[in-house]
Protein backbone atom coordinates (compact mmCIF):
# COMPACT_ATOMS: atom_id res chain seq x y z
CA UNK A 1 0.00 0.00 0.00
CA UNK A 2 1.46 3.42 -0.92
CA UNK A 3 2.69 5.35 2.10
CA UNK A 4 0.39 8.32 1.60
CA UNK A 5 -2.64 6.07 1.33
CA UNK A 6 -1.56 4.06 4.36
CA UNK A 7 -1.26 7.31 6.31
CA UNK A 8 -4.74 8.43 5.33
CA UNK A 9 -6.22 5.04 6.19
CA UNK A 10 -4.45 5.15 9.55
CA UNK A 11 -6.14 8.46 10.31
CA UNK A 12 -9.51 6.90 9.50
CA UNK A 13 -8.67 3.89 11.67
CA UNK A 14 -7.89 6.23 14.57
CA UNK A 15 -11.24 7.96 14.05
CA UNK A 16 -12.99 4.61 13.92
CA UNK A 17 -11.34 3.52 17.16
CA UNK A 18 -12.34 6.77 18.83
CA UNK A 19 -15.96 6.15 17.83
CA UNK A 20 -15.72 2.46 18.79
CA UNK A 21 -16.29 1.35 15.20
CA UNK A 22 -14.73 -1.88 13.85
CA UNK A 23 -11.55 -1.09 11.91
CA UNK A 24 -11.15 -4.32 9.95
CA UNK A 25 -13.65 -3.34 7.21
CA UNK A 26 -11.64 -0.18 6.54
CA UNK A 27 -8.40 -2.11 6.13
CA UNK A 28 -10.14 -4.70 3.97
CA UNK A 29 -11.47 -2.03 1.64
CA UNK A 30 -8.05 -0.40 1.30
CA UNK A 31 -6.38 -3.74 0.55
CA UNK A 32 -9.12 -4.52 -1.95
CA UNK A 33 -8.54 -1.25 -3.75
CA UNK A 34 -4.81 -1.85 -3.95
CA UNK A 35 -5.37 -5.38 -5.24
CA UNK A 36 -7.75 -4.09 -7.91
CA UNK A 37 -5.27 -1.44 -9.04
CA UNK A 38 -7.51 1.49 -8.15
CA UNK A 39 -5.93 4.96 -7.86
CA UNK A 40 -5.12 6.07 -4.33
CA UNK A 41 -7.74 8.84 -4.38
CA UNK A 42 -10.48 6.39 -5.31
CA UNK A 43 -9.37 3.95 -2.64
CA UNK A 44 -9.58 6.70 -0.06
CA UNK A 45 -13.09 7.60 -1.20
CA UNK A 46 -14.13 3.96 -0.92
CA UNK A 47 -12.64 3.63 2.56
CA UNK A 48 -14.36 6.84 3.67
CA UNK A 49 -17.64 5.45 2.33
CA UNK A 50 -17.22 2.32 4.43
CA UNK A 51 -16.43 4.51 7.43
CA UNK A 52 -19.60 6.52 6.86
CA UNK A 53 -21.67 3.33 6.56
CA UNK A 54 -20.21 1.94 9.79
CA UNK A 55 -20.83 5.24 11.54
CA UNK A 56 -24.41 5.46 10.30
CA UNK A 57 -25.11 1.87 11.31
CA UNK A 58 -23.58 2.41 14.74
CA UNK A 59 -25.68 5.53 15.28
CA UNK A 60 -28.92 3.80 14.33
CA UNK A 61 -28.15 0.61 16.23
CA UNK A 62 -26.98 2.53 19.27
CA UNK A 63 -30.44 4.04 19.55
CA UNK A 64 -31.98 0.56 19.54
CA UNK A 65 -29.43 -0.91 21.94
CA UNK A 66 -28.02 -3.33 19.36
CA UNK A 67 -24.62 -1.79 18.62
CA UNK A 68 -22.31 -4.81 18.91
CA UNK A 69 -19.36 -4.86 16.48
CA UNK A 70 -20.98 -7.70 14.51
CA UNK A 71 -24.26 -5.82 14.29
CA UNK A 72 -22.53 -2.61 13.20
CA UNK A 73 -20.66 -4.46 10.42
CA UNK A 74 -23.84 -6.20 9.35
CA UNK A 75 -25.69 -2.89 9.40
CA UNK A 76 -23.01 -1.28 7.26
CA UNK A 77 -23.28 -4.19 4.83
CA UNK A 78 -27.05 -3.74 4.68
CA UNK A 79 -26.61 -0.03 3.94
CA UNK A 80 -24.06 -0.82 1.22
CA UNK A 81 -26.51 -3.33 -0.27
CA UNK A 82 -29.18 -0.63 -0.57
CA UNK A 83 -31.23 -0.58 2.62
CA UNK A 84 -31.93 2.73 4.35
CA UNK A 85 -31.07 3.73 7.90
CA UNK A 86 -34.77 3.50 8.80
CA UNK A 87 -34.83 -0.11 7.55
CA UNK A 88 -31.80 -0.94 9.72
CA UNK A 89 -33.51 0.60 12.73
CA UNK A 90 -36.72 -1.35 12.17
CA UNK A 91 -34.92 -4.63 11.75
CA UNK A 92 -32.86 -4.01 14.88
CA UNK A 93 -36.05 -3.29 16.82
CA UNK A 94 -37.64 -6.53 15.61
CA UNK A 95 -34.55 -8.63 16.40
CA UNK A 96 -34.59 -10.66 19.59
CA UNK A 97 -32.38 -13.10 21.48
CA UNK A 98 -33.32 -15.96 19.20
CA UNK A 99 -32.79 -13.80 16.08
CA UNK A 100 -29.85 -11.48 16.80
CA UNK A 101 -29.65 -8.13 15.04
CA UNK A 102 -26.37 -9.03 13.31
CA UNK A 103 -27.91 -12.13 11.74
CA UNK A 104 -31.13 -10.34 10.76
CA UNK A 105 -29.19 -7.49 9.15
CA UNK A 106 -26.89 -9.86 7.25
CA UNK A 107 -29.92 -11.67 5.91
CA UNK A 108 -31.65 -8.41 5.01
CA UNK A 109 -28.55 -7.09 3.23
CA UNK A 110 -28.18 -10.33 1.28
CA UNK A 111 -31.85 -10.27 0.25
CA UNK A 112 -31.41 -6.71 -1.01
CA UNK A 113 -28.24 -7.70 -2.86
CA UNK A 114 -30.31 -10.39 -4.59
CA UNK A 115 -32.66 -7.69 -5.86
CA UNK A 116 -35.49 -7.89 -3.34
CA UNK A 117 -36.87 -4.35 -2.88
CA UNK A 118 -36.47 -2.70 0.50
CA UNK A 119 -40.10 -2.94 1.57
CA UNK A 120 -40.33 -6.65 0.76
CA UNK A 121 -37.00 -7.32 2.45
CA UNK A 122 -38.02 -5.71 5.71
CA UNK A 123 -41.47 -7.33 5.62
CA UNK A 124 -40.01 -10.79 5.05
CA UNK A 125 -37.45 -10.48 7.83
CA UNK A 126 -40.04 -8.99 10.21
CA UNK A 127 -42.65 -11.68 9.58
CA UNK A 128 -40.12 -14.50 9.79
CA UNK A 129 -38.84 -13.30 13.16
CA UNK A 130 -42.30 -12.62 14.57
CA UNK A 131 -43.55 -16.01 13.46
CA UNK A 132 -41.17 -17.49 16.03
CA UNK A 133 -39.46 -19.75 13.52
CA UNK A 134 -35.92 -20.81 14.39
CA UNK A 135 -33.00 -18.63 13.36
CA UNK A 136 -32.00 -21.24 10.77
CA UNK A 137 -35.19 -20.39 8.87
CA UNK A 138 -34.19 -16.74 8.88
CA UNK A 139 -30.67 -17.55 7.70
CA UNK A 140 -31.96 -19.71 4.87
CA UNK A 141 -34.20 -16.98 3.40
CA UNK A 142 -31.69 -15.74 0.79
CA UNK A 143 -31.20 -19.28 -0.47
CA UNK A 144 -34.94 -19.79 -0.72
CA UNK A 145 -35.37 -16.53 -2.59
CA UNK A 146 -32.58 -17.46 -4.96
CA UNK A 147 -34.12 -20.88 -5.56
CA UNK A 148 -37.43 -19.22 -6.41
CA UNK A 149 -35.63 -16.81 -8.74
CA UNK A 150 -33.96 -19.75 -10.46
CA UNK A 151 -37.49 -21.01 -11.14
CA UNK A 152 -38.38 -17.76 -12.87
CA UNK A 153 -39.88 -15.77 -10.01
CA UNK A 154 -38.89 -12.09 -9.73
CA UNK A 155 -37.12 -11.26 -6.45
CA UNK A 156 -40.04 -9.23 -5.08
CA UNK A 157 -42.54 -11.98 -5.81
CA UNK A 158 -40.25 -14.63 -4.35
CA UNK A 159 -39.90 -12.66 -1.13
CA UNK A 160 -43.61 -11.93 -0.95
CA UNK A 161 -44.40 -15.63 -1.30
CA UNK A 162 -42.07 -16.52 1.54
CA UNK A 163 -43.54 -13.75 3.65
CA UNK A 164 -47.05 -15.14 3.15
CA UNK A 165 -45.81 -18.57 4.17
CA UNK A 166 -44.22 -17.15 7.31
CA UNK A 167 -47.36 -15.10 8.06
CA UNK A 168 -49.40 -18.31 8.05
CA UNK A 169 -47.54 -19.25 11.22
CA UNK A 170 -48.74 -16.04 12.80
CA UNK A 171 -52.47 -16.55 12.01
CA UNK A 172 -54.51 -17.71 15.05
CA UNK A 173 -55.83 -21.25 14.72
CA UNK A 174 -59.63 -21.54 14.53
CA UNK A 175 -61.23 -23.08 17.64
CA UNK A 176 -62.81 -26.52 17.30
CA UNK A 177 -66.61 -26.53 16.71
CA UNK A 178 -67.34 -29.96 18.07
CA UNK A 179 -67.11 -33.43 16.64
CA UNK A 180 -68.08 -33.67 13.00
CA UNK A 181 -68.97 -30.01 12.69
CA UNK A 182 -65.66 -28.28 11.98
CA UNK A 183 -64.75 -30.21 8.83
CA UNK A 184 -67.17 -29.81 5.92
CA UNK A 185 -65.64 -32.83 4.17
CA UNK A 186 -66.23 -35.22 7.02
CA UNK A 187 -69.32 -37.46 6.60
CA UNK B 1 18.63 -21.77 -3.04
CA UNK B 2 15.80 -19.20 -3.45
CA UNK B 3 15.94 -16.18 -5.68
CA UNK B 4 14.03 -12.92 -5.51
CA UNK B 5 13.01 -11.56 -8.90
CA UNK B 6 12.38 -7.92 -9.72
CA UNK B 7 8.67 -7.02 -9.19
CA UNK B 8 8.24 -6.38 -12.93
CA UNK B 9 9.68 -9.82 -13.69
CA UNK B 10 7.22 -11.30 -11.19
CA UNK B 11 4.44 -9.63 -13.17
CA UNK B 12 5.86 -11.28 -16.28
CA UNK B 13 5.66 -14.67 -14.54
CA UNK B 14 2.07 -13.89 -13.48
CA UNK B 15 1.12 -13.20 -17.07
CA UNK B 16 0.45 -9.51 -16.42
CA UNK B 17 3.24 -8.36 -18.71
CA UNK B 18 5.02 -9.64 -21.80
CA UNK B 19 8.76 -9.93 -22.15
CA UNK B 20 8.85 -7.09 -24.65
CA UNK B 21 7.18 -4.78 -22.09
CA UNK B 22 10.05 -5.13 -19.64
CA UNK B 23 12.72 -2.41 -19.58
CA UNK B 24 15.88 -3.35 -21.48
CA UNK B 25 17.86 -3.88 -18.27
CA UNK B 26 15.35 -6.54 -17.13
CA UNK B 27 15.00 -8.44 -20.41
CA UNK B 28 17.71 -10.96 -19.55
CA UNK B 29 16.30 -11.56 -16.08
CA UNK B 30 12.82 -11.97 -17.54
CA UNK B 31 13.99 -14.50 -20.12
CA UNK B 32 15.81 -16.47 -17.41
CA UNK B 33 12.70 -16.46 -15.20
CA UNK B 34 10.56 -17.77 -18.07
CA UNK B 35 13.09 -20.49 -18.77
CA UNK B 36 13.00 -21.61 -15.13
CA UNK B 37 9.19 -21.56 -15.12
CA UNK B 38 8.99 -23.82 -18.14
CA UNK B 39 11.06 -26.39 -16.32
CA UNK B 40 8.51 -26.65 -13.47
CA UNK B 41 6.49 -29.86 -13.35
CA UNK B 42 2.87 -28.77 -13.91
CA UNK B 43 1.25 -32.16 -13.93
CA UNK B 44 -1.95 -32.44 -11.86
CA UNK B 45 -1.45 -34.00 -8.46
CA UNK B 46 -3.73 -36.92 -7.64
CA UNK B 47 -4.10 -38.88 -4.45
CA UNK B 48 -5.02 -42.51 -3.97
CA UNK B 49 -8.37 -43.38 -2.40
CA UNK B 50 -6.47 -45.26 0.34
CA UNK B 51 -4.74 -42.05 1.36
CA UNK B 52 -8.07 -40.22 1.49
CA UNK B 53 -9.57 -43.00 3.64
CA UNK B 54 -6.59 -42.84 6.03
CA UNK B 55 -6.84 -39.07 6.36
CA UNK B 56 -10.60 -39.17 6.99
CA UNK B 57 -10.12 -41.88 9.63
CA UNK B 58 -7.59 -39.65 11.37
CA UNK B 59 -9.91 -36.63 11.16
CA UNK B 60 -12.82 -38.59 12.69
CA UNK B 61 -10.58 -39.88 15.49
CA UNK B 62 -9.43 -36.35 16.28
CA UNK B 63 -13.00 -35.05 16.33
CA UNK B 64 -14.09 -37.90 18.61
CA UNK B 65 -11.08 -37.34 20.89
CA UNK B 66 -11.87 -33.63 21.18
CA UNK B 67 -15.48 -34.43 21.99
CA UNK B 68 -14.44 -36.94 24.68
CA UNK B 69 -12.05 -34.47 26.27
CA UNK B 70 -14.67 -31.73 26.25
CA UNK B 71 -17.24 -34.02 27.83
CA UNK B 72 -14.89 -35.29 30.55
CA UNK B 73 -13.82 -31.86 31.77
CA UNK B 74 -15.52 -28.97 30.01
CA UNK B 75 -13.87 -26.27 32.10
CA UNK B 76 -10.36 -27.60 31.63
CA UNK B 77 -11.04 -28.23 27.95
CA UNK B 78 -12.16 -24.66 27.38
CA UNK B 79 -9.04 -23.37 29.13
CA UNK B 80 -6.76 -25.59 27.10
CA UNK B 81 -8.22 -25.22 23.65
CA UNK B 82 -7.13 -22.35 21.46
CA UNK B 83 -9.95 -20.30 19.86
CA UNK B 84 -9.02 -21.42 16.38
CA UNK B 85 -7.52 -24.43 14.69
CA UNK B 86 -3.97 -23.87 13.45
CA UNK B 87 -4.13 -23.05 9.75
CA UNK B 88 -1.70 -25.82 8.88
CA UNK B 89 -4.20 -28.41 10.15
CA UNK B 90 -6.88 -27.09 7.82
CA UNK B 91 -4.43 -26.82 4.96
CA UNK B 92 -2.94 -30.29 5.53
CA UNK B 93 -6.33 -32.00 5.66
CA UNK B 94 -7.55 -30.20 2.55
CA UNK B 95 -4.37 -30.75 0.57
CA UNK B 96 -3.92 -34.41 1.46
CA UNK B 97 -7.46 -35.60 0.92
CA UNK B 98 -8.81 -33.17 -1.66
CA UNK B 99 -11.91 -32.89 0.44
CA UNK B 100 -14.85 -30.93 -0.84
CA UNK B 101 -17.18 -31.01 2.11
CA UNK B 102 -19.53 -28.12 1.74
CA UNK B 103 -21.87 -26.24 -0.44
CA UNK B 104 -22.54 -24.86 -3.85
CA UNK B 105 -25.89 -24.56 -5.57
CA UNK B 106 -27.71 -26.42 -8.38
CA UNK B 107 -26.62 -24.11 -11.07
CA UNK B 108 -27.13 -23.34 -14.69
CA UNK B 109 -23.60 -24.46 -15.41
CA UNK B 110 -22.20 -21.02 -14.72
CA UNK B 111 -21.96 -21.14 -10.97
CA UNK B 112 -21.35 -23.35 -7.96
CA UNK B 113 -23.15 -26.70 -7.71
CA UNK B 114 -24.80 -27.51 -4.35
CA UNK B 115 -24.12 -30.58 -2.30
CA UNK B 116 -25.25 -31.29 1.23
CA UNK B 117 -23.29 -29.54 3.98
CA UNK B 118 -20.83 -31.66 5.93
CA UNK B 119 -21.22 -32.14 9.64
CA UNK B 120 -19.00 -29.69 11.46
CA UNK B 121 -15.35 -30.70 11.30
CA UNK B 122 -13.81 -27.54 12.74
CA UNK B 123 -16.24 -25.49 14.86
CA UNK B 124 -14.87 -22.04 13.94
CA UNK B 125 -14.68 -22.51 10.19
CA UNK B 126 -16.59 -24.26 7.44
CA UNK B 127 -15.30 -25.67 4.17
CA UNK B 128 -16.78 -23.90 1.16
CA UNK B 129 -16.30 -24.95 -2.45
CA UNK B 130 -16.02 -22.23 -5.08
CA UNK B 131 -16.60 -22.99 -8.76
CA UNK B 132 -16.25 -20.89 -11.90
CA UNK B 133 -16.93 -21.86 -15.48
CA UNK B 134 -14.18 -20.14 -17.49
CA UNK B 135 -13.11 -22.36 -20.40
CA UNK B 136 -10.93 -19.70 -22.03
CA UNK B 137 -9.00 -18.81 -18.88
CA UNK B 138 -5.37 -19.77 -18.44
CA UNK B 139 -5.51 -19.29 -14.68
CA UNK B 140 -8.12 -18.34 -12.12
CA UNK B 141 -7.64 -17.20 -8.54
CA UNK B 142 -9.91 -16.20 -5.68
CA UNK B 143 -9.52 -12.96 -3.73
CA UNK B 144 -11.64 -11.75 -0.86
CA UNK B 145 -11.89 -10.55 2.69
CA UNK B 146 -10.78 -14.00 3.87
CA UNK B 147 -7.33 -13.72 2.22
CA UNK B 148 -6.82 -9.95 2.35
CA UNK B 149 -7.75 -9.68 -1.33
CA UNK B 150 -4.54 -11.40 -2.41
CA UNK B 151 -5.26 -13.61 -5.43
CA UNK B 152 -1.75 -15.02 -5.23
CA UNK B 153 -2.66 -17.07 -2.16
CA UNK B 154 -5.72 -18.87 -3.53
CA UNK B 155 -5.42 -20.23 -7.06
CA UNK B 156 -8.20 -22.40 -8.45
CA UNK B 157 -7.56 -25.74 -10.08
CA UNK B 158 -8.96 -26.62 -13.48
CA UNK B 159 -11.13 -29.76 -13.49
CA UNK B 160 -10.50 -31.71 -16.67
CA UNK B 161 -11.31 -30.13 -20.01
CA UNK B 162 -14.80 -28.81 -19.21
CA UNK B 163 -13.64 -25.32 -18.34
CA UNK B 164 -14.63 -25.58 -14.68
CA UNK B 165 -12.23 -24.17 -12.10
CA UNK B 166 -12.54 -24.95 -8.41
CA UNK B 167 -11.07 -24.45 -4.95
CA UNK B 168 -12.24 -25.48 -1.48
CA UNK B 169 -11.43 -23.26 1.47
CA UNK B 170 -12.03 -23.32 5.18
CA UNK B 171 -13.78 -20.02 5.90
CA UNK B 172 -14.46 -18.52 9.32
CA UNK B 173 -18.11 -18.36 10.26
CA UNK B 174 -19.59 -15.04 9.16
CA UNK B 175 -20.00 -13.05 5.98
CA UNK B 176 -17.31 -12.58 3.33
CA UNK B 177 -16.95 -10.67 0.06
CA UNK B 178 -14.92 -12.05 -2.84
CA UNK B 179 -14.33 -12.15 -6.58
CA UNK B 180 -12.58 -14.41 -9.04
CA UNK B 181 -9.48 -13.07 -10.80
CA UNK B 182 -9.12 -14.45 -14.32
CA UNK B 183 -5.69 -14.45 -15.96
CA UNK B 184 -4.34 -12.07 -13.36
CA UNK B 185 -6.30 -9.05 -14.47
CA UNK B 186 -10.03 -9.60 -14.97
CA UNK B 187 -12.15 -9.43 -11.80
CA UNK B 188 -15.29 -11.54 -12.16
CA UNK B 189 -18.21 -11.94 -9.77
CA UNK B 190 -19.64 -15.33 -8.93
CA UNK B 191 -22.69 -15.55 -11.22
CA UNK B 192 -24.57 -17.65 -8.66
CA UNK B 193 -24.04 -15.43 -5.62
CA UNK B 194 -25.49 -12.08 -4.52
CA UNK B 195 -23.39 -9.05 -5.42
CA UNK B 196 -22.80 -5.62 -3.92
CA UNK B 197 -21.01 -2.53 -5.23
CA UNK B 198 -17.34 -2.60 -4.37
CA UNK B 199 -16.81 1.17 -4.49
CA UNK B 200 -14.44 0.84 -7.45
CA UNK B 201 -16.95 0.57 -10.26
CA UNK B 202 -17.28 -3.20 -9.99
CA UNK B 203 -19.17 -5.66 -7.81
CA UNK B 204 -18.18 -8.15 -5.15
CA UNK B 205 -19.86 -11.46 -4.52
CA UNK B 206 -21.08 -12.26 -1.02
CA UNK B 207 -20.96 -15.56 0.84
CA UNK B 208 -22.40 -16.16 4.31
CA UNK B 209 -21.23 -19.14 6.32
CA UNK B 210 -22.77 -20.53 9.48
CA UNK B 211 -21.45 -23.36 11.61
CA UNK B 212 -24.83 -25.08 11.67
CA UNK B 213 -25.77 -24.78 8.03
CA UNK B 214 -22.55 -24.32 6.11
CA UNK B 215 -22.71 -21.93 3.19
CA UNK B 216 -26.03 -20.10 3.19
CA UNK B 217 -25.32 -17.51 0.47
Amino acid sequence: MPAALAGAVTVLLDSAAARKLPGAPLVDKALEGVAKGAPAERILVAVRTVFAQLDAAATVLGETGSASADAVEAGAFALAAGLAASDIAEIARIADRAHPAATALQVAGTLTALGVPRAETVALVRTTIRSGRPVGDLVSLPGQVQAAMAGGSPPAAAAAGLERAAAAHLAPRPRGKGKGQGNPHKP
Amino acid sequence: MSREFHPLVKQLLDGERTLSELPPELQAEGAEALRLLEAVDRRDVTFSSRLEARVMREVRQRVAARRNRANSDPVLWRWLTAPSVPPWVVGAVLAAAGIALVLGRPGSGNGPAMVAPATAVIPESVYVKFLLFAPAAKRVALAGTFNRWDPGTTPLVRLGDDGVWTVTLGLPVGQHQYAFVVDGQRWVVDPAAPAVDDGFGRKNSVVSVSAAQGRVL
